[in-house]
């Protein structure tokens, strides 16, 4: 029995929701716009970037609402699972979550998130990106982390013509084998721009 | 050569402990570091993590401690570096999509995750492009050549098995089986619980495998009087040393199954790398996670596997509870999908013309038990209709429905389908909410346009 039909074009197989009222059912397909691709910044952001966005991208966070106690739970769940979380980080984690991605409550207003300790670190573009990116929490300037310092990055590809396109790649595609066999995640979200300053910034350290 | 030969030709002089429900309770645990038959590359690459000292790494003082309280060895108790016997490394995101269809849609990166909506499942048999995705942690890049698959625990002899060896001692089954994902719909709840949001119909398939009955290798191993659960590891790793392992167990009486394979093979190819290459279990018509990908150990339990990804995902509670509320203590394993049934023609939003037949097709299936019947409606539910069936196949495969349907009036018309199981269990109006968000299995509905 063949059962694959071919009778329309592909274009009608964009879902569109369509509400209906009173009916308690599954709707006909929800079209989900993109989540943020970084956390917002409010008070926790860098920790919670640091701790969480190792293992997930952070849209895993940014496209859920949950209550506090379900914040709780999952990280409870996740230090199970590995997460490198310590006990007294466990509240500044479960706060940042609860207060910014709450099913309950709105977000603080943008002031009032502004206002959150965490700006001054964020000034610099690239540096923004490496922190929203959780990549400091494999790699830090001036020594080996799970991966390799940034300094000793730009020592080995420093005069190296083909360098920043080599990196922007092993950014973007992840790799393993050319500082050891720990793999490195890929990054497929970061676009062209955010590779340039991300590998500027590294190639001066 | 006969079975019992090669069986004993593999057979290690591994004796009867008279400690062994210790060694059990020693040896299964989830530790970075447990040497419980992990595959080299797996072993070496934690151990090379461990050394560059990767708990260090994320700025956690209190790590070492805390990892030492939950009993995991301490970083340096595992230094010692081994030269790499199979070079660690993992599959690309990118790699796993170029094998995919364009239909395909990514739900998240880490771990990755995507499915095709139920119009891009009108298939008899799931293309292996289609089959949905879903990790847990990174998708590792195993090799057929050095992989081996250990059986131990509450057995009479320890197997060891490289893959030639696997394939040549048992007879090898062909079947069609559903696996789906237990949080497959989860985005239909309200409130929405947290987990991979899938499309409305979730992340779900049913491709043909190819493997050796998991009960054949274990009746060739001897289970003791005693066992009760049979645990499968993954050779998968995290980005972080720290990750644990994915370790799920499933009971005896569906290990003994005869659908319930150990399979190498996916609609007569190999297994893709991301769907578990180069062995896998196929515990069809249950959760997804019970299928264990890369699959390296099996371990007989006297008592289900204690774990994180047993105790504390993959539950849902005894007794509903309300929504929004929190697990509570009397929370159960998933195990058997529940009735389910997806309308995979036509596609949403499609136009037809009065008086012009519509197919309506769908598909469904249950995790235990049979499809009886499935009914379709369409105005809501007032009045419902039976489609046809194409009943017979594989015990775990998914059932074929279809209508012909001649729309009288033009306007936006739905349709909706409704299985019943041979337990006389009926797809419901709504699934019962659930901290997790598993076993969406409410009415599938599908709209589209008539014309005049």
């Amino acid at each position: 029995m063949t059962i694959h039909r071919n009778f329309f074009p592909a274009a009608f197989a964009a879902a569109v929701f369509l509400a209906h009222s009173g009916m308690a059912i599954a709707p006909l397909a929800a079209q989900e716009q993109e989540p943020p691709r970084t956390l917002v910044q409010g008070r926790g952001v860098e920790l919670t970037t640091a701790r969480c966005v190792i293992c997930h991208d952070a849209q895993h966070i940014t496209r859920a609402k949950l209550s506090r106690e379900e914040w709780a739970f999952n990280v409870k769940n996740m230090i199970e699972r590995g997460a490198p979380i310590t006990p007294e980080e466990i509240p500044q984690i479960v706060d940042y979550l609860a207060t910014y991605y709450s099913r309950d409550s709105a977000p603080p207003a943008e002031s009032a998130a502004a206002e959150a300790p965490v700006a001054a670190a964020a000034e610099d573009p690239a540096q923004r990106l490496l922190t929203a990116n959780a990549c400091i929490a494999c790699h830090a300037v001036d020594r080996r982390l799970v991966g390799p310092g940034f300094r000793e990055i730009a020592q080995r590809y420093r005069g190296d013509s083909a360098a920043s396109e080599l990196l922007a790649r092993k950014i973007r595609d992840g790799g393993a084998g050319a500082w050891g066999q720990v793999p490195m995640p890929p990054h497929p979200q970061l676009t062209a721009a955010d590779l340039g300053l991300m590998v500027s910034w590294i190639m001066k350290q | 050569m006969g079975l019992r030969d090669i069986l004993s030709a593999l057979r290690r002089p591994v004796g009867v402990h008279p400690g062994e429900k210790k060694i059990m309770s020693d040896k299964l645990t989830e530790h970075r570091h447990s040497d419980s038959g992990i595959t080299v590359t797996r072993r070496d690459f934690i151990t090379r993590v461990a050394g560059t000292g990767a708990a260090v790494a994320a700025g956690t003082a209190g790590f070492a401690a805390l990892a030492q309280a939950q009993g995991a060895p301490k970083p340096q108790a595992a230094a010692a570096p081994k030269p790499p016997a199979d070079p660690a490394g993992t599959i690309s995101n990118d790699a796993v999509k170029a094998e995919k269809v364009p239909e395909m849609q990514y739900h998240s990166e880490r771990p990755l995750t995507g499915s095709v909506s139920a119009e891009h499942h009108n298939y008899a048999v799931t293309p292996t492009d289609r089959m949905f995705v879903r990790n847990n942690l990174l998708t590792p890049d195993l090799s057929e050549a050095t992989h081996k698959l250990t059986i131990k625990g509450l057995v009479d002899r320890e197997l060891v098995f490289s893959m030639a060896e696997l394939k040549k001692a048992f007879p090898a089954v062909t079947l069609q089986g559903m696996v789906e994902c237990a949080g497959s719909g989860r985005q239909n709840f309200v409130p929405a619980a947290s987990g991979t949001r899938w499309l409305p119909t979730g992340g779900m398939g049913c491709p043909r495998w190819t493997g050796v009955r998991l009960r054949d290798v274990l009746n060739a191993a001897g289970i003791k009087p005693n066992a009760v659960h049979v645990a499968g590891q993954g050779g998968d790793f995290g980005v972080i040393a720290t990750a644990a392992p994915v370790i799920r167990s499933i009971p005896l009486s569906k290990a003994m199954d005869s659908d319930t394979l150990i399979a190498w093979g996916m609609n007569d190819g190999p297994l893709p790398k991301v769907h578990g290459f180069p062995l896998r279990l196929v515990a069809p018509g249950w959760v997804g996670s019970a299928s264990t990908k890369w699959l390296h150990t099996l371990t007989v339990l006297d008592a289900p596997f204690k774990g994180t990804y047993m105790d504390s995902s993959y539950r849902i509670p005894k007794h509903p509870v309300k929504p929004g509320e929190r697990m509570p203590k009397d929370a159960v394993s998933t195990e058997a999908w529940p009735v389910k049934s997806m309308i995979t023609h036509p596609a949403p939003n499609v136009a037809f013309k009065v008086g012009k037949p519509v197919l309506v097709e769908g598909r469904a299936w249950v995790g235990e038990g049979d499809i009886d019947r499935v009914e379709v409606s369409f105005n809501e539910g007032q009045t419902w209709q039976r489609a046809m069936i194409n009943s017979g196949g594989d015990k775990y495969a998914w059932r074929i429905f279809s209508f012909e349907f001649v729309p009288k009036n033009p306007g936006y018309t739905t349709v909706l389908a409704r299985a019943t199981d041979s337990r006389g269990n009926v797809q419901p109006m709504q699934s019962t909410w659930n901290p997790l968000g598993y076993f969406w299995n409410a009415i599938h509905r599908v709209g589209f346009v008539v014309e005049t």
